[in-house]
């Protein structure tokens, strides 16, 4: 199955919508045969020849049969439909809200043309910010509040719910449930720029246990620097690239780009874009515009070691 | 040299502008001699840098993305989000530091001795970006101030110096700004 | 005489000794244009602090400075911060026997709040607590009793805040510092949080808008209490804290008085850190009232920002009061403050932190209150929690206040009236007007002379500058005016030219033979 295929769902949040999808799919296409047989029926039917009478008039009759035919039509489709509304109702009123109260709140901001992620915890001190890479425990709802940035971005994981958009200037509201373990792929569905097509996220669902690892390593501060190379390489990236990235534990603390805290340990770079890795990251920072055209990463162009030594210390934000 | 080592940067740049001009895009990377050393972002090198404003560059270095609009509008997002707009406030009417939008400008208003004072600081807290900021994230910003209407058209450079160009806006804006150099409203 | 200048701090020495008051030294600090474009609200100095001989006072570049008064040369300096990191000083430094109190500026910054002590004779720094951060850092250990329950807990100053925001919490100490010589506690405020956008920061927040009483030898803090928990709005708590023994309920009581810029006007036991009183002393539209049993007030949810909302919310960030200090007279039993009347239009930007930079975000428009005045001065009954009496300003009122034994009580406002006003009836009785505003407190003083002086600064600046668009807002200035009850002195004499002008019945003979012209 494609990553993106809405048609085999995996969570509460997007099964009614699938069965319904399928559903109505399925009683579309009864419907479209039965009409096309009666079609059918009508071109080739023929009925009796009507005889004259004396005086060469037709006999005038009363046609049964007929209009039985609409009224049987119309009340099977008033029932139907009816029916299916009521399906979809019943759909949209379990998506609309999760079956048990959500576990924690993610807050998703769009950004052109990446995703900002904070995971609020049950106190302040437990609230983290990453980027593009979202992990929720498996069977658990997560609420997700969509927080407007610059322009409309429209947030769906094909695989797990359907689409919200984020919306400048209000909070949208949306929740997820992965009910089996994996990864699966989001992306934005609302055009907003160049590189909309390239602005996609990752949503990876694991057990709990898991899950807690993968949170208290995100929430750990990045480690102090310990080699030479390290730290020449931290002061690179607090020079360089601090204004606009933030790695917890450094002084560099920008909001204009992802946080990049534990930027190893996720599985791509780019919002979804590029794979991620040692080589990966180096040809990302080299020749964003390349890879990315329009993006909003400079181009940027590095000095002699600058590179060895900022990725000496890339590699230690696991 | 030290001079000299201040001048190379933007001389390689201006070459290479004049190259690719039509293309709207220097790519060369000035060298980071003229910065202060790595360890702080945007950290002001101490002492007076006010004699760069006497250079003799090529006087008349357009900005390479003058007039562009999409140039225009991520430069206003730098100037948001590089805290530009904290010191200068954000109409850039000034603050903690001075107005960008008056026709004063103590280092110079023609567009290269603007993206000069970006990329270098200067004495009184205006950190150094040079380091922080590609080139072309600085011509951003100055063509983003280009489109206030404060600073002076880069053809403009030698009258600008001799003060001929003072009255464009009106006196009152200007006088204002003269006489009390900290405008100083907390943004 | 003695006086420090703002930036470049210069000090200097007159000798009031002699006619016209000559300079009899000037030290010239020499601090760092560099904290020039560091300072958020104009290159202000808020005076020295004066102990065995030496004249001690703060840099804007983040030195504490000794200079013997005797010959004007320095003693000691101390370096207490980085301005490149955005961190200056402006704070009068506060002496209690031979320690010298210290806080620093950068609240809109990203700076780390602190409060240090330095020994008065060589300035070594002896300790020094942070507003935020372990409590080891805040020095809060086993003696910590705040009164309120929801201030209890270990490390409150990391776990209020997201993940490490705490490093960049501000909660600076720019202001001001009371001490109890019979409880030995220091009593001082804490600047806003940072960023000034809140959503970046959910929690408390602690330990910022808030006061801290401290022990004044070791540091270690005895009570605090918040006044704005999780401060939206930039409300710092540093506001002057008047000490005075008042009677609450029938009970005699110490307490302190403090008008906060959210616009509560508090009166709290300075013993235990309980609030006895909380209500509001100038317009205000974000609290909806104040729940006593938990001394919390309470929020109302429309005036939370939200980013690139644009919202009105009253009092601006300079609240209702800000800094200029207030003054009680214990013979009315009155608190004499100068307060303001003005709103703003606000909408917050999420800022990163740049270290040197700002880290602030409030985009505003300050706006008179209702009434149009901006400005105000009234009398405040501590122990009812009320106005007595007030008089609007047009201008903003936002210099000190001295109140005297004459019963007599002394304010100027932002476009240079300088008033004197009676203690109890609140009738002016004298107004002159200045060459510039006054945003300074006015001082009283004998001369050598055995003459009884009164003193202030006369030059706008500083946050006054929000409301320089106002017809008629004055010139900068940068003069100081001496004043004594008839205008007579004997700086009278100095380059005086003698006339032979017929004197006005009422003027006074005593003294003089000449008049000024």
């Amino acid at each position: 199955m494609t990553p993106l295929s809405y048609l085999h769902t995996h969570g509460p949040a997007g099964d009614p919508l699938a069965h319904l999808a399928w559903g109505l799919g399925a009683i579309s296409i009864i419907v479209v045969v039965i009409i096309i047989a009666l079609v059918l029926i009508a071109t080739f039917h023929t009925r009796p020849a009507v005889a004259v009478d004396g005086q060469g008039r037709c006999p005038i009759g009363r046609d049964v049969g007929g209009v039985r035919w609409v009224y049987i039509g119309v009340g099977i489709s008033t029932v139907v439909l009816f029916l299916c509304a009521i399906w979809m109702l019943a759909a949209l009123a379990a998506v609309s809200s999760p079956p048990t109260a959500p576990a924690f709140k993610i807050e998703v901001t769009g950004n052109q043309w990446w995703w900002s992620v904070r995971y609020l915890g049950n106190t302040p001190s437990n609230t983290f910010v990453t980027a593009n890479e979202i992990h929720i425990p498996v069977g658990e709802p997560v609420r997700i509040d969509l927080i407007g940035g610059d322009v409309i971005h429209s947030f769906w994981v094909p695989k797990l719910a359907g689409k919200t958009d984020t919306i400048p200037g209000q909070t949208n509201q949306m929740w997820l449930q992965a009910d089996q373990p994996g990864t699966y792929r989001g992306q934005c569905t609302e055009y907003c720029g160049v590189q909309h097509a390239h602005m996609g996220f990752i949503v990876v669902a694991e057990p709990r246990a898991q899950f807690e690892a993968w949170r208290a390593n995100q929430l750990a501060a990045a480690p102090q620097p310990t080699s030479d190379l390290e730290k020449s390489g931290l002061h690179v990236f607090q020079a360089r690239c601090g204004a606009c990235h933030a790695v917890r534990g450094s002084d560099a603390a920008g909001i204009l780009g992802p946080d990049l805290t534990h930027v190893m340990s996720r599985s791509t770079l780019a919002a979804a874009t590029w794979p991620n890795g040692p080589g990966r990251i180096a040809g990302w920072i080299m020749g964003a515009q390349s890879i990315k055209p329009g993006c909003r990463m400079p181009q940027l162009s590095m000095q002699g070691n600058e590179m060895g030594a900022l990725l000496a210390y890339l590699k230690t934000l696991q | 040299m030290d001079t000299l080592k201040r001048i190379l940067p933007v001389m390689v740049m201006v070459t290479l502008a004049a190259c690719s001009r039509s293309q709207g895009g220097s790519t060369t990377q000035p060298s980071a001699a003229a910065l202060p050393p790595e360890g702080q972002i945007a950290s002001v090198p101490l002492g007076d840098l006010a004699g760069v404003a006497a250079t003799n560059l090529p006087a008349n270095l357009h900005n390479p993305l003058e007039g562009n609009p999409t140039a225009v509008q991520e430069g206003k997002n730098l100037f948001i989000k590089m805290n530009c707009a904290g010191c200068h406030g954000y109409d850039a009417g000034g603050g903690m530091g001075p107005s960008l939008v008056d026709h004063y400008w103590r280092y110079g208003g023609v567009p290269v001795s603007v993206y000069k004072s970006i990329y270098e600081g200067r004495p009184q807290g205006m950190p150094a970006w040079g380091r922080a900021l590609p080139p072309q994230e600085i011509w951003k910003i100055v063509a983003y101030l280009e489109s206030l209407g404060g600073t002076f058209p880069a053809d403009a450079y030698h009258a600008a110096l001799q003060g001929d160009l003072g009255n464009a806006s009106g006196g009152g804006a200007e006088e204002k700004s003269r006489e009390s150099n900290r405008s100083s409203s907390r943004q | 005489m003695y006086l420090v200048t703002p930036f470049p701090n210069t000090a200097y020495a007159l000798d009031l000794t002699k006619a016209g008051a000559p300079i009899k030294w000037s030290f010239a600090a020499n601090p760092t244009p560099l904290a020039i474009g560091k300072a958020c609200c104009d290159t202000v100095n808020r005076g020295p602090a004066y102990v065995d001989g030496k004249l001690i006072y703060n840099l804007l570049d983040d030195h504490t400075v000794a200079v013997d008064v005797r010959t004007g040369k320095e003693v000691w300096r101390t370096k207490m911060g980085n301005p490149e990191l955005g961190e200056t000083l402006t704070m009068a430094p506060f002496v209690v026997g031979k320690k010298v109190y210290v806080g620093n500026s950068g609240g809109e910054m990203g700076v780390r709040g602190w409060l240090a002590a330095l020994d008065a004779d060589t300035g070594k720094e002896l300790w020094r607590a942070y507003s935020t951060g372990p409590d080891n850092d805040v020095k809060i250990g086993a003696d910590f009793k705040p009164f309120y329950p929801w201030l209890r807990g270990k490390d409150l100053g990391v776990t209020t805040w997201p993940a490490d925001m705490w490093k960049h919490g501000a909660g600076a100490v720019w202001a001001w510092i009371s001490y109890d010589p019979e409880l030995n506690l220091i009593y001082y405020g804490t600047s806003n949080p940072g960023p000034r956008v809140p959503v970046q920061r959910p929690g408390l927040n602690l330990w910022t808008s808030a006061i801290f009483a401290r022990d004044a030898d070791t540091g270690m803090a005895k009570w605090a209490y918040q006044f704005t928990p999780h401060d939206q709005w930039d409300y710092d708590g540093v506001n002057e804290n008047l000490l005075a023994d008042v009677q609450i309920d029938g009970r005699p009581r110490k307490v302190l008085i403090h008008f906060d810029r959210n616009a509560y006007a508090y009166t709290i036991d300075r013993a235990t850190g309980e609030v006895l009183r909380a209500t509001t002393f100038a317009y205000q539209n974000w609290s909806s009232g104040f729940d006593m049993k938990t001394a919390v007030p309470q929020v109302i949810p429309a005036k939370q920002p939200k980013p690139e909302v644009q919202l009105e919310v009253c009092p601006p960030d300079i609240g209702g009061k800000d800094w200029q200090p207030s003054a009680m007279s214990p013979r009315t039993g009155l608190v004499y403050a100068a307060i303001f009347n003005i709103c703003m239009d606000l909408t917050d930007h999420t800022v990163p932190y740049i270290a040197g930079t700002p880290y602030d975000g409030m985009e505003m428009k300050r706006h008179p209150a209702p009434g149009g005045n901006w400005g105000e001065f009234m009398a405040w009954d501590p122990v009812a929690g009320r106005k007595v009496w007030s008089i609007k300003e047009q201008f903003m009122t936002m210099g000190g206040v001295l109140a005297t034994a004459g019963d007599v009580v002394f304010y100027g406002t932002t476009d240079g009236w300088f008033r004197a006003i009676d203690a109890r009836s609140g009738q002016a009785l004298w107004s002159t007007k200045l060459g510039s505003g006054v945003v300074a407190p006015p001082i009283t003083y004998l001369g050598p002379d055995g003459r009884q002086y009164l003193a202030v600064y006369s030059g706008v600046g500083g946050a006054a500058m929000v409301s320089s668009k106002m017809p008629g807002f004055p010139a900068r200035g940068n003069t100081l005016y001496v004043f004594s009850i008839d205008g007579a002195s004997p700086s009278q004499a100095a380059g005086m030219l003698t006339t032979q002008a017929q004197e006005p019945a009422s003027s006074s003979k005593a003294g003089t033979s000449t008049r000024r012209h």
